[in-house]
C-alpha cells in the first residue's frame, strides 16, 4: 500500500478506454486518504475476462464537496468519500 | 470525458419517485444474470462493461440495458448468436400476440 | 416448465426485452447451459430479500451497543448473525448517522446496492436524476424526500464505485424508549436505509 490515511492525494485525469469506476467528477480533484479498504483484482481487466492480478489497493478517498464543485451551495464541511483504486492516485504535496 | 453512464454530477431533473410494478420478464432478467454469475459463466465487472458499451445506454430502462448485456456477452462468448436469439424472440412475441 | 409467465401472456403492451430474455432463458435451458432448478433458485434468491433485512439489523444495533460495533466494523459478520447471507466478495458497509453526520449512498457509475441484504433497489435510486444529483446536490435531493437534516449536521455522501455496498444507520428517533426491537423495525424505511430522508417517528398515542 502506497497511501496510509491522512495522505493528501490527487485522482488522476487519465482518459482510458474501456471499463474504469473513477468517475468522471473526481478527476484532477484533490482530497485525503480516509481509510485503507483492501486489495482487490482490477475491476478494468476484470471487465474483459481477465484475472485482474496482481490485486490492486483500493482507497476510500475523502473530498470537499466545495473543491468538487464550483456551485456547490451547502456547508464548507460537507464532503463526499468515493473508492478509488491506487492506480488512479498521486500523492499531492504542499497545501493549496 | 467518462463513458455514457459516468453521470455523477451532470444535470439531472426532478427525480421521479413513483415505483413500478416490477414485471415478469425483469425478475427473469435478473435471475438469468444471477444464475449464469452463480456458475461463473459471467462475472459483475464483464456485465457492467456490457451495459456501458451500449450505444441505446440513455433510451433503455434499467432491466432493457440489463436484457441487452447479458446478450451481449453470451453472444461475445460464443454461447448463443443473435441470429436464433432474433428467432426464438419473434415466435415468442406471435405467440404472445395471439392469432 | 417455468410458470412465470403470466402477465406477458394476457398480451399487456411491455418491452420487446421481454420476449428476448425469454428466448435467452429458452434457448440457454436447450443447450444446457442453464438448468430450470438454477433459474428458480436465483428467482427465489431476489424474492427473499427485502428491506426488512436491513429493518432487522438497525433495530438489533440500537438496542445492543456490542451488535452496533459489530455491525460499524465488520457488516458482513453482523448481517450472517441475523440469519442473513450477504454475497461474497463484495463488501458491506455500515454508515452510522450521528448528530453531527448524515449519511447519503449512491452509486453515480451503475445504482451498485446491498443487494443480497435489501433485494432491489427502488426506481429512484436507479434513475439518471438520483444518480447524477446526488453527489452534486445532495441536500436539494433530500429536500424532495421531505428531509431537511438540522442546522449544523454535515452531510457525507458515499458513492460506490467499487466493489463496496453501503447501508445507513439511522439514528434512533426519540420517544421510542418503550418500543420492542419489531416495532423498531417498524420505523426503519427502505428510504433512510440509503439516507434520503429519516426513519418514521412512532405513532402517538391517545
Amino acid at each position: 500500500m502506497t497511501f496510509e490515511p491522512g495522505d493528501r492525494v490527487r485522482v488522476l485525469p487519465a482518459e482510458k478506454p474501456g471499463h474504469v469506476r473513477t468517475p468522471d467528477y473526481v478527476k484532477r480533484k484533490a482530497g485525503w486518504v480516509e481509510a485503507v479498504v483492501g486489495a482487490f483484482p482490477n475491476p478494468e481487466e476484470l471487465a474483459y475476462g481477465l484475472s485482474g492480478l496482481p490485486e490492486r489497493p483500493l482507497y476510500r478517498v475523502g473530498f470537499l464537496q466545495i473543491d468538487l464543485w464550483d456551485d456547490y451551495t451547502g456547508p464548507a464541511e460537507d464532503h463526499l468519500y468515493a473508492d478509488i483504486y491506487e492506480h488512479w492516485l498521486e500523492p499531492e504535496r504542499g497545501t493549496t | 470525458m467518462g463513458g455514457v453512464h459516468d453521470i455523477g454530477g451532470s444535470p439531472g431533473g426532478p427525480i421521479d419517485r413513483g415505483q413500478h410494478e416490477v414485471e415478469d420478464w425483469e425478475r427473469l432478467a435478473d435471475a438469468i444474470n444471477g444464475a449464469l454469475g452463480a456458475k461463473g459463466l459471467q462475472s459483475t465487472d464483464q456485465h457492467r462493461r456490457a451495459i456501458e458499451s451500449l450505444a441505446e445506454y440513455r433510451d433503455l430502462s434499467y432491466y432493457e440495458r440489463w436484457v441487452a448485456a447479458t446478450e451481449k456477452l453470451l453472444v461475445e462468448k460464443g454461447v448463443l448468436s443473435s441470429d436464433e436469439i432474433d428467432e426464438r424472440a419473434a415466435e415468442i412475441q406471435r405467440r404472445w400476440n395471439g392469432p | 416448465m417455468s410458470n412465470h409467465h403470466p402477465h406477458e401472456e394476457t398480451g399487456g403492451t411491455t418491452s420487446p426485452y421481454a420476449a428476448r430474455i425469454r428466448a435467452i432463458e429458452a434457448l440457454l435451458l436447450e443447450k444446457g447451459v442453464l438448468t430450470e432448478p438454477e433459474v428458480q433458485d436465483s428467482i427465489s434468491y431476489m424474492e427473499a430479500r427485502s428491506p426488512a433485512n436491513g429493518a432487522k439489523l438497525v433495530a438489533r444495533a440500537w438496542v445492543d451497543e456490542d451488535f452496533k460495533e459489530l455491525l460499524l466494523s465488520d457488516g458482513k459478520a453482523a448481517a450472517s448473525e441475523l440469519g442473513m447471507d450477504p454475497e461474497h466478495p463484495a463488501e458491506f458497509v455500515v454508515v452510522e448517522n450521528t448528530p453531527e453526520v448524515h449519511n447519503l449512498i449512491v452509486c453515480t457509475l451503475c445504482s451498485c446496492y446491498p443487494r443480497a441484504i435489501l433485494g432491489r433497489p427502488p426506481d429512484w435510486y436507479k434513475s439518471f436524476a438520483y444518480r447524477s444529483r446526488a453527489v452534486r446536490e445532495p441536500r436539494a435531493v433530500m429536500r424532495e424526500f421531505g428531509f431537511e437534516p438540522p442546522e449544523g449536521v454535515e452531510v457525507l455522501v458515499h458513492d460506490s464505485t467499487a466493489d463496496v455496498r453501503y447501508l445507513v444507520l439511522p439514528m434512533r428517533p426519540p420517544a421510542t424508549e418503550d418500543l420492542s426491537e419489531e416495532e423498531l423495525a417498524g420505523l426503519v424505511t427502505r428510504d433512510s436505509l440509503v439516507g434520503v430522508n429519516v426513519p418514521r417517528a412512532p405513532a402517538r398515542t391517545g
